[in-house]
């Protein structure tokens, strides 16, 4: 009998990448372009501008290969380049339309998503994630929708553990408070 | 218990993340606060929608878009690569390789140079004695620089056409005998040598000194050059060749015949 395949682990296949593997980057993008594309919907609230961000978040991924530092984890290392690229796309379009109104954006794009999140209650769930701040809608994201541990949340953010319980928490108990004041007003 | 604590228990309890000292209390403040029930209600609605949500999938565009960027980097790459290897291991590999060829280069290039060198050396060293030993050989003054000249001559493997006439002239010419016999003995060890065969020969039919004619004689019997029986015919007959001579030739004749 063959002995079972050993996969090369992220970090295997990162360290590849950064000494000129290239080809190598496709193995990642088949393993984290569906996370990191889902991390960027609940952020952006947008499809299509999720998938742009995506697209750069690997490019970004082979560009920079060399600030992988080897022996570091992977997962957080990609995530945070989705966060930072979040960042520039939400500090954009606060520079170009004035103050960004995240429950407006949250509302509309939600709206215009309509045909595409067909269930009621993931709809009204949406809308109340567009109602919280940004870190605390990336907290829940992060710990509850793409169900990373507390403790990969805390090295990405460079935080404690205790902190981001405290913290998520406290997230999850402003979106129940939205969450049950859209479903009364609706 | 203040909402914000009890929030955080409550939100632990549905996870299943407390200790059971602590699961009795959230089921009791359940149980008994009708505030805490609606709170427990509603957290464990909301997370369990949290747990429903789907996971949306991306258009084809994004995989087959990224595709053509990795294979626009793998190009670039390469380009980049002629120059750059990219792994350290590699850089310092390529460097030592280079290293290793320069030297090698270097050594190879040093060496080319010092063995044409040596040849100039030799070269010039060959023409120096050369020049030496024609000054030698042409002396007038002195027999024994003659001598030496011819001596000199012995040291060279390939003598050229220039040492083959002067010793052949010293041979015919030299008011010595000694120096004569000297420069027949030295042409005799070139006689394999067709152009210094050929002078040997014709020198026969000129050669007046007689202890020249003789060891000329043995030479060609030596030689076993059979195109001298005339020559050696010739010398039996001459009336001015000596008797020593004349039988010398006689032997070369029954030798050679």
């Amino acid at each position: 009998m063959k002995p079972a395949e050993v996969l090369p682990t992220d970090e295997q296949v990162m360290e590849a990448v950064k000494n000129g593997d290239l080809p190598q980057a496709a193995v990642l993008f088949e393993r984290y372009h569906q996370r990191i594309f889902n991390f960027l919907v609940r952020m952006t609230m947008d499809r299509d501008m999720a998938e742009d961000l995506t697209q750069n978040v690997f490019l970004r991924m082979i560009k920079y290969r060399g600030s992988y530092r080897e022996g570091n984890k992977f997962m957080p290392w990609i995530y945070q380049l989705a966060r930072n690229i979040f960042s520039d796309h939400y500090q954009a379009n606060k520079n170009k339309k004035g103050l960004l109104n995240i429950e407006k954006m949250g509302d509309t794009m939600v709206e215009s998503e309509e045909s595409k999140w067909q269930d009621e209650r993931e709809e009204l769930l949406q809308r109340s994630m567009a109602r919280l701040d940004e870190e605390q809608r990336e907290l829940l994201v992060l710990t509850r929708f793409q169900h990373l541990k507390y403790e990969e949340v805390a090295v990405m953010l460079d935080t404690t553990v205790a902190n981001i319980k405290v913290k998520v928490h406290r997230a999850i108990g402003k979106l129940r408070e939205h969450y049950f004041e859209l479903e009364k007003s609706n | 218990m203040k909402t914000e604590k009890l929030e955080g228990l409550l939100i632990d309890y549905i996870d299943g993340k407390l200790s059971e000292e602590e699961r009795i209390i959230v089921e009791k403040e359940i149980a008994e606060n009708e505030s805490a029930a609606l709170l427990y209600d509603q957290l464990k609605q909301l997370m369990s929608n949290i747990d429903r949500t789907s996971t949306l999938e991306p258009t084809s565009t994004l995989k087959s878009n990224f595709e053509k960027s990795l294979q626009q980097e793998i190009l670039n790459s390469n380009q980049g690569r002629q120059i750059f290897f990219q792994p350290m291991v590699l850089r310092i590999a390529a460097g030592f390789v280079f290293l290793i060829a320069s030297v090698v280069i270097l050594f190879w290039v040093n060496k080319n140079y010092e063995q044409q060198r040596e040849i100039a050396r030799l070269r010039e060293e060959m023409d120096s004695t050369k020049r030496i030993m024609m000054a030698m050989m042409t002396n007038p003054q002195s027999a024994s620089q003659r001598m030496l000249g011819v001596a000199a001559s012995y040291q060279i493997e390939q003598p050229d056409d220039e040492i083959v006439n002067a010793l052949l002239k010293t041979m015919d010419e030299d008011p010595n005998t000694n120096v004569r016999l000297a420069a027949l003995e030295a042409l005799s060890k070139f006689h394999q040598q067709a152009h210094v065969r050929t002078a040997l020969i014709s020198s026969l039919a000129k050669q007046k000194d007689p202890v020249v004619q003789i060891s000329l004689i043995r030479l060609m019997i030596e030689m076993k050059e059979k195109s001298v029986i005339q020559e050696l015919d010739r010398i039996t007959r001459d009336k001015e060749s000596i008797k020593a001579v004349k039988d010398e030739a006689y032997s070369g004749l029954l030798k050679l015949s």
